[in-house]
Order: structure tokens, then C-alpha cells, then sequence
């Protein structure tokens, strides 16, 4: 008998006190993506210089209204030719990273994203420099540089910016800002241009991206939107519940 | 929200195709750098780094281009090598005296920039370095590593 009175009493607090405890907390259903991608601006560049082919395609999931793990990977065809070389590398690139999303969630929805992602690539390339000239006091001098097959590293911040334009369909852009780890090749012969980097020849490199993506939702989670503290409060236990 | 997104996105294609291509502003030549410094009569005063009143180099059995011709206030001078072998001579004609200069190294290509392209860095052979001495005392070795940057790598002192 006094199991049952404990149980009624049980659920009636509890049917009165969860309006208490939600009344006043705003939630909102996010939809997590899992997101494929191909970058925009390769394809483009290669139709006006077919010296450079470069693409990029790219595997995201989300894993909460504020971050996705991110795969990405390409491949680079390029030569470079000027009156006193000419250059040429080909190779693939891979780079993981996380991506952060710095919207809240009831102005991202899972549709806009503006946030920052960080990233480790690492390029597999092969370089060559059929001929070269150099001349001097003493006359000119025309040699080559044989194939050589290098590994390159390097990290990358990523802050951007991805909005949806039609159901499931979304336009990414992306400021790359990356930090050469290592070339492979040595101080002297540092590649020009490598794959997934852009110009070797410098410590730090940036570049823009552009992105078509396709969005395919898989799960949705409830999110507790944080309330502001109000300026003057009559009432107490005004609680703010995070997930 | 989508506006913003858009004005962003345009901004970022003009950013895009804004960048204009390169010029190369780096020195493509790796010369030999030789400061010239006068010996004092008196050995309690240190040599000072002074130009020649006149001063003529070429390379040996090329007299007919010359470097510098009866040149004036030139406290360095830039002796490229011979890319085209591993030694190479100097004829050094200071205040109407002649002498010799030779350079023994080893050549290696780098790669100053996308923009300049590549040249030959060398690095000296101390033991290689040899001159006579009508009107020069001696010379000596302060960098080995012959590069574009302007470094002094011999002193000649007359």
C-alpha cells in the first residue's frame, strides 16, 4: 500500500513538474547532414588554362549543431612554363579535418553554416623541370631536373561561409589559409606547386574555394536554445538546461 | 540571412579574381661578393674597407668585357662564376697593377621563385683559392656559400 500512495505520488509530481521544468525553454529540432561536395573553382580554371587541372571532392558529417568531421581529397595536373623554365607536377592530396559552425542553432537551422574549419593534408606528387637556363658573365648554361617523386604536409585553417540555395543543395565558400610543414624535396628545390598546398615556395599560402554540395539529412536532434538572463526577475529557478 | 550570405559570397569571387600575376624582384645572380681593404703602413691600425683609385677586373682571356673598366669608389665587388665548370680565374687590376684571382667550387641548381626561376648557388673550396701578389697582400674566405643575397664572401687585401 505504501509502495502505491510512493507511486501516485511520483507521477503526479512528475506530470505537474515537467511543465515546470520545460515551461519557458525554447528547443528546435536540428537536422544533421551528411554532406558531399566538389569544388567549383578547379573545373572553371581549367576551361580559361588548361595548364592547371585541379580537383577537389569532399565527405562531411555532421556531429552536432556545432561540429562535423570533414575527408577531403584531389588531384593536380600542372605545368608552368616561363622564358627561362619550365615545370611540371602532378600528384593526389588527402586532408582530414573538423569543421566548427559559429551560427546558433536557430539562425543555422542546418541549413546556413559561417564558421571555421582545421585541417592536416598530406600530398603525394611527382616534379619535374624538363629545362631550365641561367646565364651569366661567363655565358649560358641550359640544363634539367629529373622526375622526383616527394611527400608534402601542411595544415590548414578554413574559415567560411555555406548557405543552402535550393532543398538539399548548398553553395560553400572558404578562405584556405595554410602552413607548409614539410616539402619533401629539400630547401634548394622546393616545388613550385604541389597538390592540396598551391605555390610551394612559400611558408604560408591562402587561396579561395568554392564548394557545390548536397546535403542528405540523417538524423535530427533537439537543442535547447539558451536563454538570455533577463534584466529584472520576479520569479526564481528560471533554469537554463544545456544538452 | 541569405542576403548576407550572397553579398559575402560576391565579395569573396571578386577577391578571387582581383590577384594579379607576379614579377620577379628578387637578384637572380649568385656572385662572388669581394670587399676590398688597404693595409695599413703601420701594423697597430687595422685595415679599412677603401676603394681602389682605380679598379679593372675581367675574366682571364677575356679582357674585351670587362666587369669594370678603371672603375672608382668600388669598396665590393660582384665576380660571377663559371656555371660552365668547376673553376674559374679572375684578372684584379688595382691602381694599374695586375693580378690574379682563382676559385676552385662546386655549382648546384636552386630555385629563387616561381617568378625568377632558377639559378646556380656555389660553394667555395677554401683550399682552391689562389691569387698572386704584385699589388695583393692576400685573400681570405669570410662565407663559403656563394648565394643572391648580398653577403660578403672574400676580402682582398692590397
Amino acid at each position: 500500500m505504501r509502495k502505491i500512495y510512493a507511486y501516485i505520488i511520483s507521477l503526479i509530481f512528475t506530470i505537474t513538474c515537467f511543465p515546470l521544468i520545460t515551461k519557458g525553454q525554447d528547443t528546435i529540432d536540428f537536422p544533421l547532414n551528411i554532406r558531399l561536395g566538389i569544388e567549383a573553382i578547379g573545373p572553371v580554371t581549367y576551361y580559361t588554362d588548361k595548364n592547371i587541372l585541379s580537383t577537389e571532392v569532399y565527405l562531411s558529417a555532421d556531429l552536432n549543431e556545432k561540429r562535423s568531421v570533414m575527408l577531403a581529397g584531389g588531384y593536380l595536373d600542372y605545368k608552368y612554363s616561363q622564358y627561362n623554365y619550365e615545370y611540371f607536377n602532378k600528384g593526389y592530396f588527402v586532408k582530414a579535418g573538423v569543421d566548427f559552425n559559429l551560427l546558433k542553432p536557430l539562425k543555422s537551422q542546418g541549413r546556413y553554416w559561417a564558421g571555421i574549419g582545421f585541417r592536416y593534408g598530406i600530398s603525394r606528387y611527382s616534379s619535374q623541370v624538363p629545362s631550365f637556363s641561367v646565364e651569366n658573365y661567363w655565358g649560358t648554361i641550359n640544363s634539367s631536373l629529373p622526375l622526383r617523386t616527394s611527400w608534402g604536409h601542411y595544415l590548414e585553417a578554413a574559415p567560411g561561409i555555406r548557405t543552402e540555395i535550393f532543398k538539399n543543395l548548398s553553395l560553400g565558400c572558404t578562405i584556405n589559409i595554410r602552413m607548409l610543414l614539410y616539402t619533401g624535396t629539400g630547401k634548394e628545390l622546393r616545388p613550385i606547386y604541389f597538390p592540396g598546398y598551391g605555390l610551394g615556395g612559400k611558408k604560408t599560402n591562402a587561396s579561395v574555394s568554392y564548394y557545390l554540395i548536397w546535403n542528405i539529412p540523417f538524423r535530427k536532434i533537439r537543442v535547447i536554445q539558451q536563454k538570455e538572463a533577463p534584466e529584472e526577475t520576479d520569479e526564481e529557478g528560471d533554469n537554463t538546461a544545456t544538452r | 540571412m541569405r542576403v548576407y550570405l550572397y553579398f559575402i559570397f560576391s565579395a569573396m569571387i571578386l577577391f578571387s579574381v582581383s590577384c594579379a600575376p607576379q614579377t620577379c624582384y628578387e637578384n637572380t645572380d649568385a656572385d662572388v661578393k669581394a670587399t676590398f681593404y688597404l693595409e695599413s703602413n703601420t701594423t697597430d691600425t687595422a685595415p679599412t674597407n677603401t676603394a681602389p683609385d682605380s679598379l679593372t677586373i675581367y675574366g682571364l682571356n677575356m679582357e674585351n668585357d670587362k666587369l669594370y673598366d678603371k672603375s672608382f669608389e668600388i669598396k665590393k665587388a660582384e665576380l660571377p662564376l663559371n656555371i660552365l665548370a668547376s673553376a674559374c680565374t679572375y684578372v684584379i687590376r688595382i691602381n694599374g697593377v695586375n693580378d690574379t684571382v682563382g676559385f676552385g667550387y662546386n655549382s648546384y641548381p636552386y630555385l629563387i621563385s616561381k617568378e625568377c626561376g632558377y639559378t646556380y648557388f656555389h660553394d667555395l673550396n677554401p683550399d682552391s683559392l689562389t691569387y698572386t701578389t704584385h699589388k695583393i697582400i692576400s685573400v681570405s674566405v669570410i662565407k663559403n656559400t656563394i648565394t643572391n643575397l648580398n653577403e660578403e664572401n672574400i676580402r682582398i687585401y692590397y
